[in-house]
């Protein structure tokens, strides 16, 4: 095991916003109430400031006075091979990254990211959990990490035009736009593909897929590896660059549009004026401007709707009202909030990898529960979401604990109710 | 023992090397982070970087258990809401409020102000002990808070705790001769300087940073922080 190399990437990330954040936390753990997973399970191994713990503990005994004392009187101890191995079943297999836990911080520190840098440190010392670890080097390989390679591809998409009539442009230089599917989205809710492909169509957008750019999912950020992060995003920019477009839209997938929006610009070169948008902030600006036309009340007869925001598309993406309006149009009295909501709501369980894990299922129901008792305390019929990890996480759990609730992708919604 | 000497000590020259010792390691500690590197954010922002600071710094400021967004935290952790909340607050405003601690920050500073009735200020203390006593109980049972509790945090409680407890019990005259709890306190107040650039009690240097980066990288992303 490389556990110096693990040191050694949280001593490099370890910059001055990271220390000062470290330096603010007074150990009070209150982060651990709004962990889900805490939350499911009582396990206090799970608070956020315990799976801090090696990050906190690189950063003393290597910056701090009292750290280097405190090693060497030893009251605190070194990072050891058997930590990483441990710490690794904490930041990967019970933790979404879903930066709940910063929003009850009293000390406001931004824990997420913290979180992130530790797997980065876990991915170096190479302790990242095997199935996530062979998800990652498909990827690598393959261009997809759920075996999407490109002949795959290319009769999923010819079938997805088949099946449902729609038009998809492959490769077309100067289009406006490219788009990128999630494997999850081309392989399991392949549905999602006809319904963006309709939307943009009726909005009369000039758009394209690309075969070299064709894998929106970043398991590398999942990982943590900055490496491998960049790879994934670069042959997504490489395609863009290639096509000429001015825009890539991330369709409905959460962790990508965390690293290709907010994390590319800090890690990469992006190519200059290329702007990354996501497919529930393009609907609302298309039904805003007027560009499509929903049926209004199109979904008030089948019962509650209620909506489930994304950790990474609405908390960390900014998308909360766009899904909001939308649903205030389509069902404005069937659509009924959860509490707690937007920028608070409770993770779905299943991002950040976890759910590729099998390991983590006992946790992963366990989290789900809670948003089972929520739904049902609106009396839900349908939950609807803008994010396909979601998505995944409600369809296999509903399944699991066998509960009537219908799952929907909000872009399928909007394009079953387009006005002609 | 001659206890008008300790006392001289404590107040005087211990006093005044616990202050250096405090600014000293402040600065230090201060310099340590913002020399550390900074690195620029280069992405474009959707939302007010600046606003979501400042919500940031105003959702701080407004903890009352009844704004929605405080509920819940609030109703979660019921003991360090309440108690940690209590503390502070009895706390800060003895230290400033307090007809006694006024006269210490005025031979510091040079000026005074208005101060509040010392049966006020003695209630205040009082619960203030209290809800200490109860943080210290809520880290003995609280699995999380035991896990994440080392002999630093233990310390921390105590030095803080001992200042409160030898300053309350020598307004009421306790126990021992003045001069004696005179001297505790002020032997324990100089143990606390001495330990805050030391010990996380430094957080609210931190809470300004920490706050700042939260509402930032919200901002950014046009959210509420």
């Amino acid at each position: 095991m490389k556990t110096q190399e693990a040191i050694n990437t949280f001593v490099k990330e370890t910059g001055g916003w990271v220390a000062a954040q470290l330096e603010a936390c007074t150990r009070c753990g209150m982060c651990a109430e709004a962990c889900h997973f805490y939350q499911a399970t009582g396990n206090p191994e799970y608070a956020p400031v315990w799976k801090l713990e090696l990050l906190r503990r690189a950063y003393e005994q290597r910056f701090t006075i009292s750290g280097k004392a405190r090693l060497a009187l030893g009251i605190d101890k070194p990072i050891t091979d058997a930590d990483l191995t441990h710490w690794s079943t904490l930041l990967y297999e019970a933790c979404t990254l879903c930066n709940k836990c910063s929003m009850v911080c009293p000390m406001g520190i931004d824990i997420g990211p913290l979180l992130h840098n530790v797997r980065s440190a876990l991915s170096e010392a190479e302790v990242v959990p095997l199935e996530l670890m062979a998800a990652v080097n498909k990827q690598v390989t393959e261009g997809s990490p759920l075996g999407v390679t490109d002949s795959v591809w290319d009769d999923r998409m010819e079938w997805v035009a088949d099946e449902w009539e729609v038009e998809l442009p492959i490769d077309v230089k100067g289009a406006d736009m490219l788009v990128v599917f999630s494997s999850i989205e081309i392989m399991k809710f392949p549905e999602n593909i006809s319904a963006i492909a309709k939307i943009l169509n009726k909005a009369g957008e000039k758009w394209t897929l690309s075969r070299q750019g064709r894998e929106v999912v970043n398991f590398g950020f999942y990982e943590g590896s900055e490496k491998r992060t960049k790879l994934f995003m670069q042959r997504v920019f490489d395609a863009a660059k290639a096509l000429g477009v001015k825009r890539v839209l991330v369709t409905e997938c959460g962790h990508a549009y965390d690293a290709l929006r907010w994390t590319a610009a800090n890690i990469m070169d992006v190519p200059a004026g290329l702007e990354v948008i996501h497919i529930a902030g393009l609907i609302g600006d298309y039904v805003r401007s007027g560009r499509i036309k929903l049926k209004p009340g199109a979904y008030d007869n089948d019962g509650t709707i209620t909506f489930h925001d994304a950790c990474k598309i609405q908390r960390r993406g900014g998308h909360i009202k766009e899904p909001r309006e939308v649903l205030n149009i389509l069902a404005p009295h069937a659509f009924k909030e959860m509490t707690p909501n937007k920028e608070e709501a409770i993770c779905c369980g299943g991002g950040g990898g976890v759910i590729a894990i099998k390991a983590a299922d006992p946790q992963r129901y366990a989290v789900f529960q809670l948003k089972i008792d929520q739904m049902k305390k609106v009396g839900a019929k349908t939950v609807a979401m803008t994010c396909s990890n979601c998505r995944l996480q409600f369809t296999d759990s509903v399944k699991h604990f066998n509960v009537d609730v219908k799952i929907a992708g909000l872009s399928q919604m909007v394009a079953d109710a387009l006005e002609d | 023992m001659d206890w008008n000497a300790i006392l001289e000590f404590a107040r005087g020259t211990f006093f005044q090397v616990a202050l250096l010792v405090f600014v000293a390691g402040m600065v230090y500690r201060l310099a340590r982070i913002l020399l550390l590197g900074w690195k620029p954010n280069r992405v474009t922002a959707k939302g007010s970087r600046l606003g979501g600071v400042g919500m940031s710094f105003l959702k701080g400021a407004i903890i009352w258990p009844f704004i929605p967004w405080v509920k819940n935290t609030a109703s979660r952790n019921p003991v360090i809401y309440i108690a940690g909340g209590i503390f502070h607050f009895g706390l800060f405003t003895v230290i400033l409020l307090g007809t006694a601690h006024m006269l210490v920050w005025k031979s510091l500073l040079g000026f005074g102000w208005p101060t509040l009735p010392l049966p006020i200020v003695d209630w205040l203390s009082a619960i203030a002990i209290a809800a200490m006593i109860g943080l210290f109980i809520n880290r003995l049972i609280n699995p999380v808070l035991k896990l994440i509790s080392g002999p630093a945090e233990w310390l921390n409680l105590l030095i803080v705790f001992l200042p409160m407890v030898t300053g309350y019990i020598m307004t009421h005259h306790l126990f021992f001769r003045y001069e004696v709890l005179f001297s505790l306190h002020m032997l324990a107040v100089d143990v606390l300087l001495i330990w805050i650039p030391l010990s996380r009690i430094s957080h609210f240097m931190f809470y300004f940073f920490s706050k700042a980066i939260h509402g930032a990288e919200f901002g950014k992303r046009a959210v509420t922080p």
